[in-house]
């Protein structure tokens, strides 16, 4: 299966990102990376003029970095490829690079906007939209898995930001180490603590959030909540947010309440569980 | 005269080279990096800690070097509060293993590769099928995995707060990271420079470059081969910071003989230039060379002092301060990881957030990453920034020329004849456009 990286405004932390996928020699078995910056010896150009001038098929592009509305050449490249990916939340949404300039986008967004470079409409030569691989960085085993995927000519189930559902179906929280914190409304109240919830006091965007950070782990270890860093929602177009250590509140109500939870609902779930939270857990070692 | 445009791969993110020829050579380079992402100008506004998670994004490999820079120039601003030993201990330890991981992918990925478009037969170095290249990429993985172990993740995480770091290791995270650390040791002697650790570390002593093996060994002798290492001068000039207790930073300026205190104040960036979108940086009005070679020299590294007053500062002697500071590198996390255990019951942060929420001042921190050294500069107002400004290595190395001077990398490059010869010795900076433009 022939794959074309292509970088543009990047930070190159996806493909670094990627690097650490821990199955890379086999995955290199099955596709063949036509070109990649960092990795390739060869030239670029060539291998773009090959594929648009159909001397060379092109299974898969991936697109890592934001892109500008008048891109010529990643637009060609997308309507040739039978897949589009765009890896990232750059290639996805815009992210950093579009906050200050209205001419940058990702592929077939902008924020939360459809459009992007490519338009709202776009389907690639196999009839799907840009496939986006959200995260800032994409986690390696979502670019991995969805490669093997398209190898293996599966259908993949999107969302409605047309991520794979196999990884962006569940909550960045499902996982966490402090959910029992979360559940018992037990608030980490500085950041270092062991303890706590980091939900209420420092923006931790877990049960906001749609991504499989905890239930996967990154670099097969960790993840951000498991080391007491809040989430800050970067699989999601509106990352980064402005205050991203900070929850805002509305009379001592996180003013954005986990998806699909109702205001009342929080409020009466919160009082009870404060009330009968057990001991062990307020305990600070 | 003609004038040739190269992409340059295998570097991080994207740039060209501009190489005007006359008979034969190279008489005049530009390094064009572009794309610009306005990161600092993103930042203004938004509350301080915020930075704490966009600097970060400035560059994928060195993120984490970012991150520190940030949270020190907050900490200067806040008047360097003295931070628990363990979350000092572990700020040194995520960044030394992420400058690990760079040199050792940026050897193995970027740089050796080369010597095949040279015809040289190097079939363990082949990218995607190369034993030796896959072998890289799978350690870099575990010195990463030792990263996350302690920050969460890598790249790009926001561990590091003002007052010290959110997370609470134990001993299971320190014991598998020695365990990750132990391996990188051997493989730095087996593979990189193929001896045992007394007989490297004698050779430390002696500064006899000459006798290193191992794939260090091929290297040398390749770059010997090809004529590469008396090529890619630049100025003797270089600056360098060095870390001292009280928090802060020390910057300094190699003459090419002696270090000179040096003045921050006196770092200037001055106007984007004509021809890429990278600003100027110069220190008085000079350019200065930035990286592992000057901070090896400072420290007293033989091997590279002996490099140095032979070859001043060239391809060869760029190459192998980077390669070799792996070694004083993984020592040096060694040495921190065995003292935290004792240190597990301190706090891993000082409680902060509401000082910094109300933070009026100003701030700046040096940070020795990857490529060299790397500032961070901020205005804070009611806790908001006012101002964020970044000076990284790669602009100091492949920033682009002012009235009077080349840029550092652009002179490296004059004279050669041949232009893989040129993206060779730009790569001998560990040439990193994203963090150029950001």
């Amino acid at each position: 299966m022939n794959v074309l990286w292509i970088h543009r405004l990047t930070c190159c932390g996806n493909t670094h990102s990627f690097l650490n996928y821990e199955h890379l020699d086999k995955l290199f078995e099955k596709i063949k990376l036509l070109y990649h910056p960092s990795l390739s010896l060869n030239d670029e150009r060539e291998v773009v003029e090959n594929i648009l001038s159909g001397k060379l098929d092109l299974d898969v592009l991936i697109v890592e970095g934001a892109v500008y509305e008048d891109d010529l050449e990643i637009k060609r490249l997308c309507e040739t490829a039978k897949v589009v990916i765009a890896l990232g939340s750059c290639a996805s949404y815009g992210n950093i690079p579009a906050l200050l300039n209205s001419r940058v986008c990702g592929l077939q967004y902008r924020f939360k906007n459809k459009g992007g470079l490519l338009g709202a409409d776009f389907l690639s030569s196999s009839g799907k939209p840009v496939i986006n691989l959200s995260g800032c960085p994409a986690h390696p085993d979502w670019i991995a898995t969805i490669l093997l995927s398209i190898y293996n000519d599966e259908n993949i189930d999107l969302d409605q930001w047309n991520r794979p559902k196999v990884f962006y179906s569940t909550l960045a929280h499902w996982g966490c180490t402090r959910n029992e914190y979360f559940e018992w409304k037990i608030e980490a109240e500085r950041l270092g603590s062991k303890k706590g919830c980091l939900f209420y006091y420092f923006g931790c965007r877990g049960p906001l959030t749609y991504s499989s950070c905890n239930k996967i782990l990154w670099n097969s270890v960790s993840s951000k909540t498991r080391v007491g860093t809040p989430c800050f929602g970067c699989t999601e177009f509106d990352f980064p947010r402005v205050g991203l250590f900070e929850t805002k509140q509305f009379a001592n109500i996180p003013a954005e309440l986990p998806i699909g939870v109702s205001k009342r609902g929080y409020i009466m779930l919160s009082g009870i569980a404060k009330v009968f939270a057990p001991e062990r857990l307020k305990i600070e070692d | 005269m003609r004038i040739e445009k190269r992409i340059l791969a295998r570097v991080e993110g994207t740039a060209y080279l501009e190489l005007e020829w006359k008979d034969g050579v190279i008489s005049d380079a530009r390094v064009i990096v572009a794309g610009s992402r306005s990161l600092e100008k993103a930042l203004e506004g938004r509350p301080v800690t915020d930075a704490l998670v966009i600097t970060p994004r400035v560059c994928g490999i060195c993120g984490h070097a970012h991150l520190m820079a940030s949270v020190l120039a907050i900490e200067n601003a806040l008047g360097n509060p003295q931070i628990p030993k363990k979350a000092e201990l572990l700020r040194k330890i995520t960044l030394n293993l992420e400058k690990i991981q760079n040199h050792i992918k940026w050897f193995y990925l970027f740089l050796m590769p080369d010597f095949l478009r040279l015809g040289e037969e190097l079939k363990d170095f082949e990218p995607y099928s190369g034993s030796k290249w896959k072998k890289a990429i799978s350690l870099c993985a575990d010195i990463t995995k030792a990263i996350a172990l302690f920050a969460g993740q890598w790249p790009h995480s926001s561990y590091a707060v003002p007052g010290g770091v959110t997370s609470q290791p134990d001993i299971h995270q320190i014991y598998s990271a020695m365990q990750i650390v132990c391996n990188v040791k051997e493989f730095f002697l087996e593979d990189m420079v193929g001896m045992p650790e007394e007989e490297y570390k004698k050779l430390g002593e002696s500064g006899l470059w000459e006798k290193i093996e191992g794939d260090c060994g091929i290297f040398i002798e390749l770059t010997i081969k090809h004529g590469l290492d008396w090529k890619g001068k630049s100025y003797c000039r270089m600056i360098t910071s060095e870390q001292v207790p009280s928090c802060n930073s020390v910057v300094k300026v190699f003459s090419g003989r002696r270090f000179h205190p040096a003045n921050y104040e006196s770092i200037q960036v001055l106007e984007r230039s004509v021809y890429s979108q990278t600003q100027i940086v110069r220190y008085k009005w000079a350019p200065c060379e930035t990286g592992p070679i000057v901070r090896r020299i400072a420290s007293g590294d033989k091997i590279v002092i002996r490099l140095h007053k032979t070859y001043g500062s060239s391809f060869i002697s760029r190459t192998l301060s980077r390669i070799l500071e792996v070694w004083d590198l993984l020592i040096e996390v060694e040495n921190h990881l065995k003292k935290l255990p004792s240190l597990l019951k301190e706090p891993s942060c000082l409680d902060l957030m509401d000082k910094v929420k109300r933070l009026n001042g100003e701030g700046v921190a040096f940070v020795e990453a990857s490529r060299g050294m790397l500032m961070h500069r901020i205005k804070v107002i009611e806790g908001k920034i006012a101002d964020y400004r970044i000076v990284t290595p790669s602009m100091w190395n492949l920033g682009p020329r002012c009235r009077r001077f080349l840029g550092v990398a652009e002179k490296s490059i004059l004279n050669l004849n041949n232009p893989i010869h040129a993206e060779m010795v730009l790569k001998s900076f560990d040439a990193c456009s994203v963090c150029t433009v950001r």
